[in-house]
């Protein structure tokens, strides 16, 4: 017994896991959909593996301070982190002097949250389909605005991509974060914008705003009558903005074993299930450490390719 | 004869007892958090929501308002007592509301402070019952071209907030707008001023600068009254307000109640704007301007006033088109979504019940707070004559965990030191720090703005003046700065701003 314990001290460990409370890091805001859904996913982990799961917010640089605290954490399965598409696709390329690799420096425990974005008109642009929006672009050359909640978010980078796929022309203004750049797509003072479909929804139900297509492969079920823009035409366009539960790069097999089993359960229970749905959330597809691992590479690369044709930065 | 229905369905909701009940919670909360300086409410309202999702929305809502506007009547104690603004919407009271405390007079500050609030809270609830969808659409009309005209406005108006002489206030409203614009740059993601250091790139913290620029360098400062500071706040005269203080502050009242209702509609900071524009406004129309900065009970009784009432009409953009106004509002929206709640247009109709509760249980939790307030008062001025070498390291310590606690990054803790020591800097060179705080605040929002209108128009600066409400505001600053500079009125303003008599 005691050979096997000091042959492998990580598994020994492991099975003491969870003496003490578990960190769960939200690396923004209190108040956002990251920090939210941390919040709620505690409780019922906190349920399940009989220790405290206390969500601690370390904001700034765009995720990036947070995340890169619990990559340089000790790796015994004490601290984890809602990473998301932000710290762990977008910002590698997006910023200079990156402190961290958001694939080998961490283990990629749990997808939690998968949200698409829909792509939403104030209700004076005449196009009624995505087709008809392009050719209202087309005769409008220089003159169409697109709103993003900052520059470098899924809203700015699906707008880019738009334009690439279709070859046309707009201009791309930024904001503080969602809440602006409704307002002022509601007055009409920007045309158009991909935003996150939580926050879309009430506007889109109210007839305030226009939704043409939604940015994921499949439709989604809370707006089942909008196509996708692979349907309408723009083959393969499929962006989401998704966070999962990460933990360091040497936390024990063990550990991220059970770890998955848990929010997995936990995410699939109903109550769960309810509350991430009202924000949008849709039961991720990536159901196992090793395909979310494989899912963040790809994201990665993905994301990474898109921000360096943007020419979008932040140094 | 439909508001009235509205009204009573409203009320039917929140009399219940357990509405009442987290009405009461939440005020007491938001009082205890809001005196605890730095410990805003956003940290405390992001622990609390996993409590709400197993309330009903209408109960969750309640509280969390509660909890918003407590801390709006407990920011103003701190400020008052010690000079600490816990909320951004303090800093204006600390100027007037601390200079009273020295004085004695800390009970009728306080008292002013609590029975403004309440009057600009009942007015606000009855303007949101009557006007929230039409005024939603006002805060629409304001663009990135009217809010940078708006702040144009508001920084040539605040060269009043001064008393001291007036190329030291612009030294320090450009200081602020150069502290400002740390951070990164919204529209090309630049990072500006933040010398590698990661912490830096979100910009510093609006509350850290305010804590250490008025709290921490006030600290610093007693200490050098060896004598004096045991002393100062002990010589209290009387606990309530007299008749003549009464007669003083019904005015700036008024004024502060419809400044701040109606700039606490625009989402994009206006409420932020309120507590200055009151100050200002008070200052500007009053026969004897100099007595501001010195204890004057209607730099108390303005401010006050406007800032409850913009935080009671800034639930207007939230209801009414789901958008928030502030980081507060932001985290109610993720309560009710959670609930399965979208904020948004429909809300009124679908959810009468939700938003007419909210509204009346915003009333009877504005009366709970007065009535839980002035009674309190005696035991704050109480807290005044703890001897300072007590009181201070108490505060400090409060201090810190509260600035800690913004984002649990000790790096700001530095920080509010940093400004802490700079503070005491530029109290003894007699730069006030009101205007650095005013630049800091609006430097960020008016280049923000400024760069989108020019982004939007395709860099054509005329836009600024094509547009009515921008138009408007261009033409009072330009007003108001001919006041300024025409010799005469100049002579004028020297004579009352400038090197009073010690």
């Amino acid at each position: 017994m005691l050979a096997a314990a000091l042959l492998f001290p990580a598994l020994a460990g492991a099975q003491a896991w969870p003496s003490r409370p578990l960190h769960l890091v939200a690396p923004y805001a209190p108040g956002g959909p990251v920090d939210l859904s941390a919040r709620l996913l505690a409780p019922a982990l906190q349920q399940a593996l009989g220790q405290p799961v206390v969500v601690e917010n370390k904001p700034g640089a765009g995720g990036n301070l947070g995340a890169d605290f619990v990559a340089k954490s000790a790796p015994d399965g004490y601290t984890l982190v809602m990473g998301a598409i932000a710290t762990h696709a977008i910002n590698p390329t997006l910023y200079a002097n990156f402190p961290y690799d958001p694939v080998r420096d961490f283990r990629h425990i749990a997808l939690v949250v998968q949200v698409p974005n829909v792509l939403v008109v104030n209700n004076d642009v005449p196009a009624r389909s995505v087709a008809g929006l392009i050719s209202f672009i087309r005769k409008n050359p220089g003159k169409i605005d697109f709103a993003s909640g900052s520059s470098g978010s899924t809203g700015h980078l699906a707008g880019e991509l738009f334009k690439q796929v279709t070859a046309t022309d707009m201009q791309h203004v930024p904001y503080k974060g969602s809440a602006p750049a409704t307002a002022d797509l509601l007055a009409g003072r920007v045309h158009l914008m991909f935003d996150n479909l939580a926050s879309a929804l009430p506007n889109i139900r109210a007839g305030k705003v226009r939704a043409l297509a939604v940015t994921t492969l499949r439709r989604t079920a809370f707006l089942n009558d909008i196509p996708t823009l692979d349907e309408s035409g723009l083959k393969g366009f499929d962006l989401t903005t998704w966070w999962g539960v990460m933990a360091p790069a040497k936390t024990p097999d063990a550990v991220v074993e059970r770890l998955a089993a848990e929010i997995g359960r936990a995410i699939d229970a109903p109550e769960l299930r309810e509350r991430l749905r009202a924000m949008g959330s849709e039961t991720p597809a990536v159901r196992t450490p090793a395909q979310f691992t494989a899912f963040v590479e790809r994201e990665r690369k993905i994301y990474g390719e898109l921000v360096r044709r943007s020419g979008a930065k932040a140094d | 004869m439909e508001i009235l229905n509205n009204l009573l369905i409203g009320f039917q909701v929140a009399m219940t007892w357990q509405h009442l009940l987290y009405a009461f919670i939440g005020v007491i909360l938001g009082t205890l958090i809001g005196v605890l300086p730095g410990i805003g409410p956003v940290a405390t309202i992001a622990m609390l929501l996993p409590i709400t999702f197993n309330l009903s929305p209408v109960a969750a809502l309640i509280m969390l308002a509660g909890i918003y506007y407590g801390a709006q009547y407990g920011g103003s104690t701190t400020a008052i007592l010690v000079n600490i603004p816990g909320e951004s919407s303090s800093v204006v009271t600390c100027l007037d509301g601390y200079q009273m405390a020295r004085q004695g007079r800390a009970g009728p500050a306080l008292a002013v402070a609590a029975l403004g609030s309440f009057f600009a809270g009942c007015v606000a609830t009855l303007i949101i019952a009557v006007a929230a969808p039409p005024l939603a659409e006002v805060a629409l009309k304001f663009g990135p071209s009217e809010y940078f005209s708006l702040m144009v406005f508001g920084l040539v108006a605040a060269t009043v907030l001064a008393h001291g002489s007036l190329i030291k206030a612009i030294a320090m409203v450009v200081l602020g707008l150069l502290l400002g614009i740390i951070g990164t740059d919204v529209n090309s993601g630049v990072l500006r001023f933040t010398f590698d250091i990661p912490e830096l790139s979100d910009g510093i913290g609006f509350v850290i600068v305010a804590m250490g620029m008025f709290g921490t360098a006030e600290i610093i400062g007693n200490l050098e009254l060896k004598d004096k500071r045991e002393i100062f706040t002990s010589k209290v005269t009387h606990l309530y307000p007299s008749k003549e203080d009464l007669k003083r502050v019904w005015g700036p009242v008024l004024r502060g109640t419809a400044l701040g209702s109606f700039l606490g509609i625009l989402p994009g900071g206006g409420a932020l704007l309120a507590s200055f524009g009151a100050y200002t406004l008070e200052k500007k129309i009053s026969r004897n301007p100099g007595k501001f900065g010195k204890g004057a009970i209607e730099g108390v009784a303005a401010p006050e006033s406007a800032n409850n009432a913009g935080a009671q009409t800034s639930f207007i953009p939230m209801l009414t088109l789901g958008i928030p106004s502030n980081a507060v509002m932001a985290l109610m929206i993720g309560a009710l979504m959670i609930q399965g709640i979208a904020p948004g247009p429909q809300v009124m109709n679908e959810k009468p019940q939700l938003f007419w509760g909210l509204i009346a249980s915003m009333w009877i939790g504005n009366l709970m707070l007065v009535v839980l307030n002035l009674p309190l008062i005696g035991m704050w001025v109480k807290l005044l004559t703890v001897p300072y070498r007590y009181l201070y390291p108490s505060i400090l310590v409060f201090m810190a965990i509260g600035v800690f606690s913004l984002s649990n990054n000790p790096f700001d803790v530095l920080i509010m030191a940093f400004f802490g020591v700079f503070g005491y800097i530029c109290v003894k060179l007699e730069c006030e720090p009101a205007p650095l705080i005013l630049g800091f605040i609006l430097g960020p929002l008016m280049e923000e703005n400024l760069r989108r209108a020019m982004l939007l128009s395709r860099g054509d600066p005329f836009v600024f003046f094509q547009k009515p409400i921008s138009l408007g505001f261009m033409v009072a600053s330009a007003i108001l700065l001919v006041l300024v500079a025409l010799p005469a009125i100049r002579k004028k303003r020297d004579e009352a701003f400038v090197e009073e008599a010690k």
